[in-house]
């Protein structure tokens, strides 16, 4: 990037700018919108205009619809009672049951549902082994458990968020003009919450509807628009109808995603107290105090299954016969899934890089106010986030397969795919990290003679750093966990992680399934610890001041 | 008992988390007084408030409304309706939701809710604003929401923290005239925190000044001004230097301008014996005390001014190198390094002990 220019009326005479506005323009047109494009466009009308005709659709359709207001409904049921327990200074192990409710983010999509078949299903560790009970766990109510489990967590770090910005004073005030404690949270904190409740709603939704992990792992015969894509063409080599099937899920998914952000986002409410409060929150009432506490004990008990469920199929001889520990699972998985463990890596590391440049990049161009066609840019670099991980597949699947540019059977398809998908989030936190930099700090740095460049060096890079990092974090999590692309474009030479343990699963390999699913979350967070241990020496945060 | 107070609080103790916020304060407000706590920051007297208001209970000591202790009595029960420093609006709610909400849990019938919410609000003056939301009010209308808010559920006690000080200094002026106009035509005792020292001498019957979590004196704004009971009352009400003084005898002092005449008490404590000829003491001299005068025989140096308008605040060097401040007129206009006559014109005496 050349020179910012010192004027922002003259922004665009700026070549610099200019040509990283071409280039990630480009970028985002060609890896988001093409393939998004090539979806829509492969069936023909008349395959579309069949679809009503065709029972097996629409009984998948009206199963993802259900699956997404039944889960929805828990889910951010569950993450609200979560996040309120959380908020409150006085809750009895408030710190544990905030980092068991981040802990799903790091697991790979399909865990929940992996982990409950091991112990809620027929040969379950807990229905079986415990209480002798004979539970077929396959089917919609096993999913909507799972989907409540899995999902809750991103429900209860919305609806945190919100909750943490509410003053204390406020409650204060209600309670000096006559609200009992019982009556403040009814008239305050739950109508504040609001607006992150409905927030947390939709991302769940979307989440739900786009849920290939756990639906392919547990839903059994019961046929699910994300799923039945795959299907199509695992089993039909059948792309028309996969086409079909992503482009059916894609029209809620897009609804949802506009609501939330041009209805639910606008709607928060703004904080209006300039000065920080240093006033602690009045207690919480004893009984609902306990009530939560009662509530996160359950809900973490389900969390904590989990990863005990995984842990303990790794090691059990034969499950559900044989428990006597053993280390011939972690032999097999290894075998067969250590080369395809070092590929997941590779290939996170890789695609989180390139998602936090292009991210953050866009970020910084469309925070320029001066500029034409930014908005288009920002829709470009959002859209991802409504877009199904199984859209994706199928959409880099038909574009890259032929000219103009053929990708299909490398690794970098799966790379580009993992990172242009992965941009929303770390594009938003550099948009809001860029919102918070005043303007007067750049004009401070001009006025003390910082050329344009050094500008960009000295303030901009150093205050994006935590932005970068977040997105960093947050794609390689997700890339290295991911099932829902990979599936569709993966091949023989680059079988990833997640892929194989997919296939253990469904050839009966548990233990094999169980050890590699526990070494990838291992190196997940390995990866994690590193990502932030680097990036906090290499980009050394300058205090948010 | 016709002359009990309204609000008493006897020896109050506060501690907050290590640190001794309040440290066994009395204090007596009278029905209809208007009481300033001023200090500086971290003196206690947010934290007295707070404890009036019930968010803190009392470590030891009592406070009382009327007869009644409150100690242990919950904020909601208590009626001591409370303006916050960053007025703590209902961000969503509606102007006459926010001022309604006192009424709404006092289980207020409906049809007279909605009657007083619009007396209310035409007394602070937002009539028309009902429907709006706070973050669509400017800085001084969110505070007369909060005011409105505070005022409408007829409390016992009116409490404000702080609550002109997110506003413009012009506004300042102006909403402090208004809560005070309102408060003595409602006639409702108010307690009132605030570290400016200006606004409390202009707006408040009486004035307890606060530090290190004790009282150090209670009185008028005259009082408090005129008489500092310690060094510490004087040195942080208005401003002033010190000068040493020779006592002449319980009514003159003699300072390097010239001797004084008054009753100096402060000036006769320990170690003084009958106010006897030479003992030695500091006389508070205000900006005010100093008048300049071209006639006069006595001379000082301008080493720094101030010019306010109306006045310029001069500093002047004595003979002696101290210091003194003179408000004079600024038509009298003198550059550095000048010397102008000036001549003491002192109402009140106000000597301490000098400083070992």
């Amino acid at each position: 990037m050349a020179v910012w220019t010192r004027t922002r009326g003259r922004m665009m005479a700026d070549p610099g700018l200019v040509v990283a506005f071409a280039a990630v323009g480009a970028l985002l047109v060609l890896f988001v919108l093409y393939p998004a494009v090539r979806v829509l466009i492969y069936p023909r009308l008349a395959d579309y205009l069949a679809v009503p005709d065709n029972p097996r659709w629409l009984q998948a359709a009206r199963n993802s619809l259900l699956m997404m207001v039944l889960s929805t409904l828990t889910a951010t049921a569950v993450g609200f009672l979560y996040a309120f327990a959380i908020s409150r200074r006085d809750m009895p192990l408030r710190r544990l049951f905030q980092t068991l409710s981040v802990l799903p983010l790091f697991a790979p999509p399909f865990m929940v549902a992996f982990s409950y078949i091991l112990m809620f299903g027929r040969q379950g560790l807990i229905t079986k082994a415990l209480f002798g009970l004979d539970v077929n766990i396959f089917g919609w109510q096993g999913l909507w458990l799972v989907q409540t489990v899995a999902f809750f967590p991103f429900a209860a770090l919305v609806i945190g968020a919100v909750l943490e910005q509410i003053s204390p004073t406020v409650e204060y005030a209600a309670l000096n003009l006559g609200a009992t404690e019982g009556g403040v949270i009814r008239t305050v904190l739950f109508p504040l919450a609001r607006p992150g409740v409905a927030a947390a709603a939709l991302v769940v939704a979307i989440s739900v509807l786009a849920d290939f992990g756990n639906a392919v792992v547990i839903a059994g015969g019961f046929p699910l628009l994300a799923t039945e894509a795959w299907f199509r063409i695992e089993g039909l080599a059948d792309l028309k109808g996969a086409a079909v099937a992503v482009a059916l899920l894609i029209v809620p998914t897009m609804i949802l995603f506009l609501l939330e952000r041009y209805w639910v986002g606008q709607r928060t409410y703004t904080v209006l107290t300039g000065k920080g409060t240093r006033i602690e929150q009045p207690p919480t009432p004893p009984l609902i105090r306990w009530l939560l506490f009662g509530g996160c004990v359950v809900v973490s008990a389900f969390v904590v299954i989990v990863y005990v469920g995984v842990l303990t199929g790794s090691v059990a001889t034969v499950w559900g016969y044989k428990w006597t520990p053993t280390l011939a699972h972690w032999r097999l998985g290894l075998a067969q899934g250590g080369p395809q463990l070092i590929t997941s890596l590779k290939i996170g590391v890789l695609s989180a890089l390139l998602t936090s440049a292009v991210a953050v990049l866009a970020a910084f161009i469309t925070s320029r106010p001066t500029l034409p066609l930014r908005n288009a840019i920002d829709f470009l670099a959002v859209l991802p986030a409504a877009l199904p991980g199984v859209f994706i597949g199928v959409g880099y699947l038909l574009a890259f397969n032929g000219p103009p540019i053929i990708l299909s059977g490398t690794v970098w398809i799966l790379i580009l795919a993992l990172s242009f998908w992965h941009i929303p989030l770390g594009y938003q936190a550099a948009r809001a990290q860029l919102k918070q930099i005043d303007r007067s700090i750049e004009e401070a740095a001009q006025n003390l003679g910082a050329t344009g460049m050094r500008v960009l060096w000295d303030v901009y890079l150093p205050l994006l750093g935590p932005a970068f990092m977040a997105s960093f974090i947050n794609a390689f999590i997700r890339a290295v966990t991911n099932l829902s692309i990979v599936v569709f474009l993966i091949t023989p030479r680059t079988l990833v992680a997640t892929y194989s343990i997919l296939a253990m699963i469904g050839g009966g390999f548990w233990g094999a399934a169980a050890a590699l699913t526990t070494a990838l979350l291992a190196i997940t967070l390995l990866g994690v610890g590193a990502a932030r241990l680097v990036l906090r020496v290499g980009l050394r945060p300058i205090g948010a001041t | 008992m016709p002359d009990q107070p309204h609000v008493r609080l006897v020896g109050v103790t506060k501690r907050l988390g290590t640190h001794l916020a309040v440290d066994g304060i009395s204090l007596d407000v009278a029905e209809g007084t208007f009481m300033t706590l001023l200090g500086p920051s971290g003196c206690g007297k947010t934290t007295t408030l707070r404890m009036i208001a019930g968010f803190y209970s009392p470590d030891r000591g009592e406070i009382r409304i009327r007869d009644r202790v409150i100690n242990d009595i919950p904020p909601h029960r208590r009626n001591t309706a409370m303006v916050f420093q960053e007025y703590a609006l209902f961000p969503h709610m509606t102007v006459a939701e926010n001022v309604g909400y006192g009424l709404r849990m006092r289980r207020v019938p409906r049809p007279e809710a909605r009657r007083r919410v619009a007396l209310v609000i035409e007394l602070v003056g937002l009539s028309g604003q009902e429907r709006k939301f706070p973050h669509q009010l400017s800085g001084g209308q969110q505070q007369r929401v909060a005011l409105a808010r505070a005022l409408i559920v007829e409390p016992e006690v009116l409490l404000l923290d702080e609550p002109l000080s997110n506003l413009d200094a012009k506004l300042r002026v102006r909403v402090r005239t208004e809560i005070r106009q309102l408060q003595q035509r409602l006639g409702k005792t108010t307690l009132y925190v605030t570290h400016d020292q200006e606004e409390a001498l202009a707006i408040s019957d009486q004035i307890a000044v606060m530090h290190n979590g004790r009282i150090l004196q209670v009185g008028t704004p005259a009082e408090i001004y005129f008489h500092p009971a310690n060094r510490f009352v004087a040195d942080f009400v208005g401003q002033g230097v010190f000068l040493p003084a020779k006592v002449l005898n319980a009514r003159q002092v003699e300072i390097e301008l010239g001797t004084l005449e008054g009753n100096i008490p402060n000036a006769c404590t320990i170690g003084c014996d009958a106010c006897g000829k030479g003992c030695r003491a500091d006389i508070l001299l205000r900006p005010d005390d100093v008048v300049h005068d071209d006639a006069a025989p006595t001379q000082a140096e301008v080493v720094h001014k101030a010019f306010r308008g109306a006045e310029i605040l001069y500093t002047l060097r004595l003979a002696s190198g101290r210091k003194v401040l003179a408000l004079v007129p600024s038509h009298h206009n003198h550059a550095l390094g000048e010397r102008i006559g000036i001549r003491l014109d002192v109402d009140h005496v106000v000597a301490f002990q000098p400083e070992p």
